[in-house]
């Protein structure tokens, strides 16, 4: 009965989450005609795959999705690996003069602006380096953006985790490193693919960095992509729809395969094991 | 592999935790470190492991100065009270972790694997994971891991603390054929002092970081160096009774005991073992009247806690013996077994 009742208290949340979702995959498959038809044709309108062929075939939005996919990819795995051995440090190791607290409080400090104050100082830079327009300054960028939250999410993992069984691991002849990778990291799992999910949710969806740094086709990421459909003559709504419903899929399926993590890996830090 | 401290001391901040340890250990030794919650056995043993840097002295093992050798290099194995093990393996790949970092070939780790587990008794429990388990299989597991090489050392930090009584019995009997069979040195941390008395070739008690005696059970038992060391060891506890020597005697507020050694004169406490008090149900020349407080039949004993004036004495009486509460009963002590310690000197033990 009360297991009902949330079904039913769920449903308005749902629809209010979901409907645009669906406005936009409809939109994607609706001629131009249907797109702008009152009332608009929920369901029974003649689907079309001619925007996806625009988007894809046409124009070079496949070039987009392989960016973002690579400048994601690259960028979580950096942040993720700089991130994982910091955190482990700050975690384990004292170091002299609360530097434990003053590093973490620093590095937590980089994200305590807004973003915007950034972009100039590091199109400056990026061009002084003849990285931009490239998706090195992209991958660079967005490690240095999720490291905080690398740093501070491993870092709680890491301190929850009994000392015992990398001492154990040390005592059987195992090194620092390889106790971590062998022993801690294993039983962190989850709250490395939590982080990671973020990280690449965040990378996969990053614009300002992206359009500022960003000016061709070489490196130019599917939201920036889609964002540059808005020109003074037109609003490509179907081309736009198209590529943002492609861009949903990979974050979706990630999320779906370590769904089973990211729950676990989210109230890790809430109740001690 | 013979294990020296060598004045080393531990400080933890302001902290004194381990205070001038000197301690040499033989080739083969099985040694107690005995001592309550809070005396450093736990952080010597650690400083030894590696785990804990040394504020100052040296750990030698063998000639080898260890100070600065890092734990993974320092080849020793060591048993944890929460046995630490790895949770995402199973019991097998527990137990051949120390051959895997080795680097040991797949099939000599799962010989030496089978034939530790063998001789524990854990064949059936290899595919398994920790979590499965229940205390005592996850204590073999461990000692498993511990064994499955052949280190300088083995060290143990209170591995039998988590079991229930019976298994922890069991277990002290299974641990103390394991180290004759094998003769590894093994250093084993407990606060039980009879784990300390039935495993150990030689026992260490510390109290406050420091050394109090080091020596066979038997003279531990004995010979106790302080009354520090005479209350820890023995159950029930030794009876203590301050008075002073007069004449060849001792007194106190209630009792006077005629002594055959021509011991100095002065304030004094005496020490005496349960055992060493008899109670009678009648008067005898030379008995001390005594009130009986309460008696607790053990089955193959009895405890009768006895008031002598303000003291409260523990005796060991045969299982037979019957008194009601409050009866009069009289007691003699076995003169030449009772303990003196020096009462100045224990009140700088007791700090």
């Amino acid at each position: 009965m009360v297991k009902n009742l949330r079904y039913v208290l769920l449903l308005p949340a749902l629809v209010f989450a979901l409907a645009p979702v669906y406005w936009m995959l409809t939109i994607s498959l609706k001629t131009e005609v249907d797109q702008f038809a009152t009332p608009p044709p929920w369901f029974g309108f003649r689907p079309t795959l001619a925007h996806y062929y625009d988007a894809f075939v046409t124009r070079s939005f496949g070039d987009y999705l392989l960016n973002s996919a690579i400048v994601a990819v690259a960028s979580t795995a950096c942040a993720l690996v700089i991130g994982t051995l910091a955190a482990y440090a700050l975690a384990r190791f004292q170091l002299p003069w609360s530097l434990n607290r003053r590093l973490s409080l620093w590095i937590l400090s980089t994200r305590m602006f807004p973003a915007i104050v950034t972009a100039v100082p590091l199109f400056l830079m990026m061009r002084d380096l003849r990285l931009l327009n490239t998706r090195a300054s992209l991958i660079i960028v967005y490690t240095a953006f999720n490291l905080p939250f690398v740093v501070w999410m491993m870092r709680g993992f890491f301190a929850e985790l009994p000392r015992d069984l990398e001492e154990a691991a040390l005592v059987d002849g195992d090194s620092r490193l390889g106790a971590l990778v062998r022993v801690v990291l294993p039983l962190v799992a989850p709250g490395l693919a939590a982080t990671a999910v973020f990280c690449l949710i965040v990378s996969w969806n990053e614009f300002l960095f992206a359009l500022v740094l960003t000016q061709t086709d070489a490196a130019m990421t599917l939201p920036v992509g889609i964002a540059g459909r808005v020109t003074q003559f037109e609003i490509k709504w179907g081309v736009m729809s198209a590529a943002a419903t492609v861009a949903i899929v990979p974050i979706l399926v990630f999320a779906l395969a370590l769904q089973k993590y990211l729950v676990r890996g989210l109230s890790m830090g809430a109740v001690k094991g | 592999m013979a294990i020296e401290f060598r004045n080393v001391s531990k400080h933890f901040g302001n902290t004194l935790v381990v205070d001038d340890l000197s301690l040499e250990i033989r080739d083969g030794e099985f040694v107690v470190l005995l001592g309550p919650s809070g005396c450093g056995k736990t952080t010597t043993l650690r400083m030894l492991a590696g785990l804990e840097s040394v504020s100052s002295g040296d750990i030698f093992i063998g000639s080898e100065r260890v100070n600065d050798v890092p734990t993974q290099h320092r080849d020793l194995a060591m048993v944890f009270q929460s046995y630490a093990l790895y949770p995402h393996m199973t019991i097998a790949e527990n137990i051949a972790y120390p051959l895997r970092v080795r680097k040991l070939d797949r099939a000599q780790r799962a010989g030496r694997v089978k034939r530790v587990a063998a001789m524990l008794e854990i064949e059936s429990l290899l595919e398994r994971k920790p979590r499965q388990l229940s205390g005592g299989e996850r204590q073999r597991v461990a000692l498993a891991r511990a064994i499955v090489r052949e280190p300088r050392a083995y060290l143990m930090d209170e591995p039998l603390s988590n079991l229930d009584a019976r298994l922890r019995v069991q277990m002290r009997g299974e641990l103390k054929r394991l180290q004759h069979q094998l003769g590894t040195t093994t250093i084993y941390v407990t606060h039980d002092q009879a784990e300390a008395m039935t495993l150990a070739s030689r026992v260490g008690v510390m109290r406050k970081g420091r050394l109090q005696q080091f020596d066979t059970p038997m003279n531990i038992y004995n010979h106790p160096a302080n009354q520090f060391v005479a209350e820890f060891v023995g159950s029930p506890s030794m009876n203590f009774v301050e008075g002073r020597i007069e004449a060849g005697r001792f007194v106190s507020d209630a009792l006077q005991i005629p002594l055959k050694s021509d011991r100095l004169s002065g304030p004094v406490t005496i020490g005496i073992r349960p055992e060493h008090i008899q109670v009678l149900t009648q008067p005898q020349d030379g008995a001390i009247a005594a009130t009986v407080y309460v008696t607790e039949l053990m089955g193959n004993e009895t405890f009768v806690f006895l008031s002598v004036g303000p003291n409260r004495l523990i005796a060991r009486a045969p299982a037979e013996f019957r008194a009601e509460l409050e009866s009069r009963v009289w007691i003699t002590i076995t003169t030449d077994k009772i303990h003196f310690f020096d009462q100045k000197r224990n009140a700088d033990n007791t700090d």
